[in-house]
């Protein structure tokens, strides 16, 4: 949840990165984190396995500025994508106020990514969460790759966009995609919290 | 220092003097209780922390005053008084006692005690 | 050393347990990683760091307990060369907190933590308020203004 300071005029929102291992969530956070100036990030925190798969999270901090006269920071958390790290990735979903899917369009991901969905949805009701509620956005990651291996944005679309959110392509690696999808996320964390937020 | 069994018998020597009110083995390093045999309304928790902050605290006096280390020592209350010896390993024997006690009493039994727990 | 609190009630009892503890580092902070309160640290996006790591921490234990089906644990130490690294939480009326204390060795105990956190939690719970109602944050037109840091941030 959001923590908003009236005093200091604060706020403090936490996105998730979800999706399928190998997505590309963690890429996302490599690539933010190498295009803001120092003084507007902090330590990027990985803790990963030794081969470099995400054990339990990536962190990242943010400082986005003053907007609406308020001082304004984001945490971006990736979660774990293995099937086996389930206990971790609902454990970081917790108190999320908005998520980005990072599916792989690979058409022959296309069981992990909707398997990937079903347990982002059973996780956020874990928390009492219902997904519906939950600013989403999807990213359309690896894009970059030869038509024949992937699936259009269209029919991925298709295939797991079942609430009709705004959808991005994205080749994280090289930046494709990446800032756009932060922006839109932001804008519908940022959205729900001017209808109404806690004191 | 000697196995945990030894500890009981270490601290009856101490409780058996007319006049104390408890007593513990507490680790000086993170002032936590080991074993302690105290009577209702003390707080041994907060004594042991307490008691091991002091220590440490009475230890960099004693460095810097160059008097070699800590044999014993009793703070003497309103109420009764505190008094403790430190043992080689780092465990610090505390009594906590009436304030008509035999000190010279206690004191021996925490030493013996100290010896008893190593 | 900067003693800041984002809520205001929870200022004092951080302070008197900094004090009381001989604690070097303190944050307080939702389950979920949000900073309420913190002593020592100097910029705030690497408190978040702390406490992100601070919350994942309790996250898993709590978990571990729940697969035990056991009460979560009261409290977690751990303890360095110098430094000891405590971390215990608190039901409040805001919720949860979690309370992350750093404290050097030659001038606090692991002790002396545990004692004045049980102070500092019966503090932060009689101070604590109810959850709030909702207030209005941001303008309609934030919309622009959140474009434009992104694009500073990301130097477009």
């Amino acid at each position: 949840m959001s923590l908003v300071n009236f005093t200091t005029r604060e706020i403090t929102c936490k996105i998730v990165y979800y999706g399928p291992g190998r997505s590309g969530k963690t890429t996302n956070l490599h690539y933010i984190y190498g295009r803001v100036p120092d003084s507007r990030r902090g330590r990027m925190v990985s803790l990963a396995t030794q081969t470099d798969r995400t054990l339990f999270f990536d962190f990242l901090p943010i400082d986005l500025g003053q907007i609406s006269g308020f001082s304004t920071r984001f945490q971006l958390y990736t979660v774990p994508g293995q099937v086996y790290y389930n206990a971790t990735r609902r454990l970081v979903l917790q108190g999320a106020d908005g998520v980005v899917f990072v599916a792989d369009s690979q058409a022959r991901q296309l069981d992990e990514n909707l398997e990937s969905l079903q347990n982002l949805q059973s996780n956020l009701l874990e928390h009492g969460v219902d997904i519906r509620t939950v600013p989403l956005v999807m990213q359309y990651n690896k894009q970059d790759l030869p038509r024949e291996l992937i699936l259009s944005t269209a029919d991925l679309d298709d295939a797991l966009n079942f609430r009709g959110v705004t959808s991005f392509r994205a080749d994280a690696l090289h930046g494709v995609g990446v800032f756009e999808t932060l922006k839109g996320i932001s804008e519908l964390v940022l959205k729900k919290l001017a209808a109404g937020a806690p004191a | 220092m000697t196995a945990p069994a030894a500890y009981g018998p270490a601290l009856d020597l101490v409780t058996r003097v007319r006049g104390v009110r408890g007593a513990m083995l507490v680790s000086g390093e993170d002032g936590i209780v080991v074993a302690e045999q105290l009577m209702e309304g003390i707080k041994g928790g907060a004594v042991a922390a307490l008691a091991a902050s002091l220590a440490a605290r009475l230890r960099r006096a004693i460095d810097a005053a160059g008097v070699g280390p800590t044999l014993f020592w009793h703070l003497q209350c309103d109420k009764g008084g505190l008094l403790v010896v430190p043992t080689p390993s780092g465990v610090l024997i505390v009594a906590v006692a009436e304030p008509d006690v035999n000190v010279g009493l206690v004191r021996l039994e925490l030493l013996r005690a100290a010896e008893a727990v190593g | 050393m900067t003693t800041r609190a984002v809520e205001a009630w929870t200022l004092e009892p951080l302070v008197k347990f900094v004090k009381e503890a001989g604690a070097r580092l303190v944050l307080v902070m939702t389950s979920a990683g949000q900073v309420m309160a913190q002593h020592g640290f100097s910029r705030a996006v690497d408190v978040m760091s702390a406490a992100a790591l601070g919350a994942a921490i309790i996250a898993s234990t709590d978990e571990i307990a729940r697969q035990l089906s056991q009460p979560p644990f009261a409290a977690l130490n751990h303890q360095g060369e110098r430094h000891g690294i405590f971390l215990g939480s608190v039901i409040t009326g805001r919720g949860k907190l979690v309370v992350l204390a750093v404290y050097d060795l030659e001038t606090s105990s692991l002790g002396l933590v545990q004692l004045f956190f049980e102070q500092l939690t019966g503090d932060l719970q009689a101070a604590s308020p109810k959850e709030g109602v909702s207030k209005q944050v941001l303008a309609a037109d934030f919309e622009r203004e959140l474009s434009d840091s992104l694009n500073t941030l990301f130097g477009r």
